[in-house]
């Protein structure tokens, strides 16, 4: 208490005779123009940013086209085992639904936490998806755990058509306030060029990132 | 060909062309004459003051200015070779005196009127054919102050590309720093030369017999780098391309 | 880091001998830039972000006070313990303190250019605390003991032999020169560690002062492990960080990445507010935010309070010709390039770092890259200014430029000089160029040659020539 105290006294010794205006508002630079606005313009162009960064959109009937597809990337990917977050009953269907296009074990996520786990996809809903930059937006409201898309091979993202947004200005107004304690913007899978500047994707997180937009 | 009756010019001669050049001097003035403008060389001029500025010597910077400015102060045009020396009277100046509201109005006043050669041909003169004959395969180093400092990237292209029996060739990273700084080139001779090194790199890439830049300072580290190793390059000063008369002193 | 910026001259030697270094350098910053133009070309917003996040930056400096206090009333509200620290070794102190507290054995460590400033990793070290780098470019130069080669490629400088080599002996891995294969081998070690470790370590890249929050930017994802699993999160941060509002952060980050590496965005993104709330499915029960002030409440009140805008996305490293020519490692110290040249006077002290305001030819590249518009080159010259005030320009310098005023003073000295030059230069260079200039100069002609004074200097000419008109002065 007492350092911070000293910083701020020094602080404030520092701008002794400032000339400068009172706090203003933002400073925002103007939108792009033809900024989608309509939830299907959003819709293509998050698609069309998601999969320029190297992610796999799916979209279309859950049972005929989305589940199946996703279930031969999963395999076509080595993936042997999958989990979600217990408080998630749309992850944990689509679980369920992928275990006939397996070989899939579901496991929990203390599964995952050990130096040597299987192959994973980590499935769950995100909160949001912004448009823009083809970001996905998972927080910790509500509960949710990062686990599926912190720590798994492949993450699979669970998306309704309610949640796109334009920009992250949106998302960050969407949750400011009292925002939850976590806020991750997903954009790409994980990534690194430290070694000869060879982009590698999976050095922490997951090297594949899948968007799933089922229609009822 | 375009005669600008009537207009005067002053030419800011530099202290490096003066003493090192006075071919670029002499050609600066035939090109400007070519257009018709009336050029006067002040001959109390000395030096900008550039080298004491960016060395950090502000007093002897102050005292170079506060010259040029008596110097130069009641002329109406006033045009140089050089784009880093017109940069110094335009950005620095101000800087030097921001503390003597008086020198610091005539500062402005003075900025206002300095113009790097081929900026004054285009931008105020409106020339976009200097009228002139060269042969060769010509490239153009952008000088760091000319162009990040004055904006001039256009101009001397447009120049030069429309001199009879120019070919014009652009080289890679042409904008990039040639390495002189000026007393960066005494003080960090190594680093500099290796800068100069990939700037002479990329210039023989091109195969242009000649580079030309408008800053004596860059055609010195370029010319003198080109020089010492033999090259198959000279690097000659634009105004001197402009006129068409290299190296000559009538 | 222990600062060995006096040595800028003698780094810089060794930095040429170094092949393998140069070439490296010359690949990153090559692809880097080509990358950010390639980024900026696609956003047209580019120019206008910048003059928002030049304001917004100014703005959160010039009230400082008001932020920062509301960054830590906020911080504090949501479960942060806020602590403040004066300088390196009050801040290593906090942190070894703060371990102990906890009980910390294992700790994670996401890249921090700030823990690089104040050593910190050295402080928990010798307090017994193993400290674990996970960005996999630290990771390596960790094993290897080497200091960063780049501020976002820091083991650039190694070859995926060298990495394999490295994994080999200190890790006891097969040799593999796959790179995804090395990636793995550090993904997997890194793992077990995220999971037993009981304390995370990382900077911060933004503090939001009206949330508490604080921003994690990475690529890789350790950013967002190291602030989630473990039980306390420790964040070491400079007070420059603060920026007014949560929602400031989409012009920050429109800019931040493109200026880096060239991405629209970097993979994640984190904003941590406060510790793991009740209800929360994971997250540090313990969060400490350690803000530094090392020397920036003295630059917030002078003349440099600008360069405390700056948000490292080290653009103007990339771009500048003279760090392309002897690398990160020749600056000593954690800051390289026209940043650290500007910084390191300011933090260290002008005498300890004077080289590195001078090693620029103050070509202004990188003015004119910085994405919060901080007039670089301008701010090198007034510390070349400084110098000469506080008396620590060489007397030979001094000398030099009080007689280049003497002579510049008057058109007729210079004229008289001129005229021996003159004579001088027709007896002894025939061909126009001196091919070896005396004492301090000496540098510069020993791979270049320096042209010859004119017999005749212009103006001389001139009068000749044209007669002295009134109007010639
Ligand atoms: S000074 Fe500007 S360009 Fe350099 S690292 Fe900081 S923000 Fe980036």
């Amino acid at each position: 208490m007492r350092q911070t105290a000293e910083l701020l006294d020094r602080v404030r010794a520092a701008l002794r005779g400032r000339t400068v205006a009172e706090p203003g508002l933002p400073y925002v630079a103007p939108r792009e123009p033809g900024a989608p606005g309509s939830a299907q313009g959003r819709i293509d162009l998050f698609r069309r940013k998601f999969e320029a960064l190297g992610g796999t959109f799916l979209a279309g009937p859950a049972a005929e086209s989305v589940i199946p597809a996703l279930g031969e990337l999963l395999r076509a990917e080595g993936v042997t085992a999958l989990f979600f977050p217990e408080e998630d009953p749309a992850s944990r269907s689509l679980a369920d639904a992928l275990v006939p296009f397996g070989p899939f074990l579901l496991v929990s996520p203390a599964d995952i936490r050990q130096a040597e786990p299987p192959v994973s996809a980590g499935i769950q809903s995100a909160e949001f998806a912004i448009a823009e930059s083809g970001t996905i937006v998972q927080t910790s409201r509500g509960g949710t755990s990062l686990w599926p898309g912190l720590a798994s091979d492949v993450h699979v993202c669970l998306l309704s058509p309610d949640r796109f947004l334009d920009g992250m200005e949106d998302c960050l107004e969407a949750l400011s306030g009292d925002p939850p304690r976590s806020i991750s913007l997903i954009t790409g899978p994980s990534r690194t060029a430290d070694i000869e500047l060879t982009l590698t994707m999976g050095v922490h997180g997951p090297r594949r990132v899948i968007a799933v937009l089922p229609s009822s | 060909m375009a005669q600008k009756r009537g207009i005067s010019v002053s030419l800011f001669s530099t202290c490096l062309a003066d003493t090192f050049f006075p071919s670029v001097c002499f050609a600066t003035v035939a090109v400007l004459e070519r257009f018709g403008v009336d050029v006067r060389v002040p001959l109390s001029q000395t030096c900008c003051g550039q080298p004491a500025f960016n060395s950090g010597n502000r007093k002897e910077a102050r005292r170079m200015a506060a010259k040029f400015l008596s110097v130069f102060q009641g002329e109406e045009h006033i045009v140089t070779p050089s784009g880093s020396c017109a940069a110094m009277v335009k950005h620095e100046y101000p800087v030097l005196f921001r503390d003597e509201p008086r020198m610091l109005s005539l500062a402005y006043h003075v900025a206002g009127r300095v113009f790097e050669l081929s900026q004054f041909l285009v931008d105020v003169l409106g020339v976009d054919d200097p009228g002139s004959t060269y042969r060769g395969k010509v490239t153009y180093h952008d000088s760091c102050h000319l162009k990040r400092g004055l904006g001039v990237a256009d101009a001397p292209r447009t120049l030069l590309k429309a001199i009879r029996g120019v070919e014009f060739v652009e080289m890679e990273e042409s904008d990039r720093c040639c390495g002189f700084g000026g007393v960066f080139s005494v003080k960090y001779p190594h680093i500099s030369c290796r800068m100069a090194d990939r700037k002479i790199e990329r210039i023989l890439e091109t195969g242009a017999q000649v580079v030309t830049s408008g800053d004596i300072g860059c055609l010195m580290n370029i010319g003198g780098t080109i020089s010492r190793s033999g090259y198959p390059v000279r690097a000659v000063h634009i105004a001197e391309i402009l006129a068409g008369s290299e190296g000559a002193v009538p | 880091m222990e600062p060995r910026v006096r040595h800028f001259v003698r780094n810089s030697e060794k930095a040429f001998a170094d092949r393998q270094l140069q070439v490296a350098l010359s690949r990153t910053t090559a692809k880097f830039l080509e990358n950010r133009a390639a980024a900026v070309a696609e956003f047209p917003r580019f120019e206008g972000a910048r003059e928002s996040a030049s304001r917004i930056r100014q703005e959160a400096l010039d009230n400082l006070d008001a932020h920062l206090a509301r960054f830590i009333t906020e911080a504090r509200k949501r479960g942060a313990v806020v602590h403040a620290a004066r300088d390196g070794p009050e801040a290593r102190e906090i942190a070894a303190r703060i371990a102990k507290e906890e009980g910390v054995s294992l700790a994670v460590k996401s890249k921090s250019m700030i823990a690089e400033e104040v050593g910190l990793n050295g402080a928990l070290e010798a307090d017994g605390v193993e400290v674990v780098e996970t960005d996999l470019g630290e990771y390596i130069i960790q094993l290897a003991g080497e200091p960063p080669s780049h501020i976002i490629a820091p083991a650039i400088h190694k070859t995926r032999e060298d990495v394999s080599r490295l994994f080999e002996e200190k890790l006891g891995e097969p040799y593999t020169e796959e790179i995804p294969a090395l990636t793995r081998i550090a993904r997997r070690r890194l793992r077990d560690k995220f999971f037993s470790a009981q304390m995370g370590i990382s900077g911060a890249n933004f503090l939001c002062a009206d949330t508490g929050s604080v921003v994690l930017v990475t690529n890789e994802g350790n950013g967002r492990m190291v602030a989630t699993l473990p039980r306390v999160h420790m964040v070491i941060a400079g007070i420059d960080k603060v920026i007014p509002r949560l929602a400031d952060l989409p012009v920050l980050l429109s800019l931040l990445p493109r200026s880096a590496t060239g991405q629209a965005l970097s993979s994640y993104v984190s904003v941590l507010t406060g510790t793991k709330r009740a209800g929360d499915a994971e997250g540090p029960e313990r969060l400490h935010i350690i803000l530094l002030d090392n020397g920036r409440t003295g630059i917030l009140q002078g003349k440099y309070r600008e360069i405390l805008k700056c948000i490292r996305c080290g653009a103007c490293i990339n771009v500048c010709p003279v760090f392309q020519s002897v690398g990160g490692h020749a600056y000593g110290w954690v800051y390289p390039g026209p940043v650290g040249s500007v910084l390191a006077p300011l933090i260290l002290g002008l005498p300890e770092s004077s080289p590195l305001p001078n090693a620029s030819t103050l070509c202004g590249a990188c003015g004119e890259v910085c994405p919060v518009k901080i007039p670089i080159p301008g701010m090198l010259v007034e510390l070349r200014g400084d110098e000469r005030e506080q008396g620590l320009k060489t007397p030979a310098e001094v000398l030099g430029m009080k007689a280049y005023a003497s002579v510049m003073s008057r058109a007729g000295i210079l004229e008289a000089f001129q005229r021996v030059a003159g004579v001088v230069s027709a007896l002894l260079f025939k061909e126009r160029k001196i091919e070896r200039l005396p004492f301090a100069f000496s540098g510069w002609t020993e791979r270049r040659d320096f042209p010859a004074p004119a017999p005749q200097p212009f103006r001389k000419l001139w009068k000749r020539q044209r007669g002295i008109r009134p109007w010639t002065r």
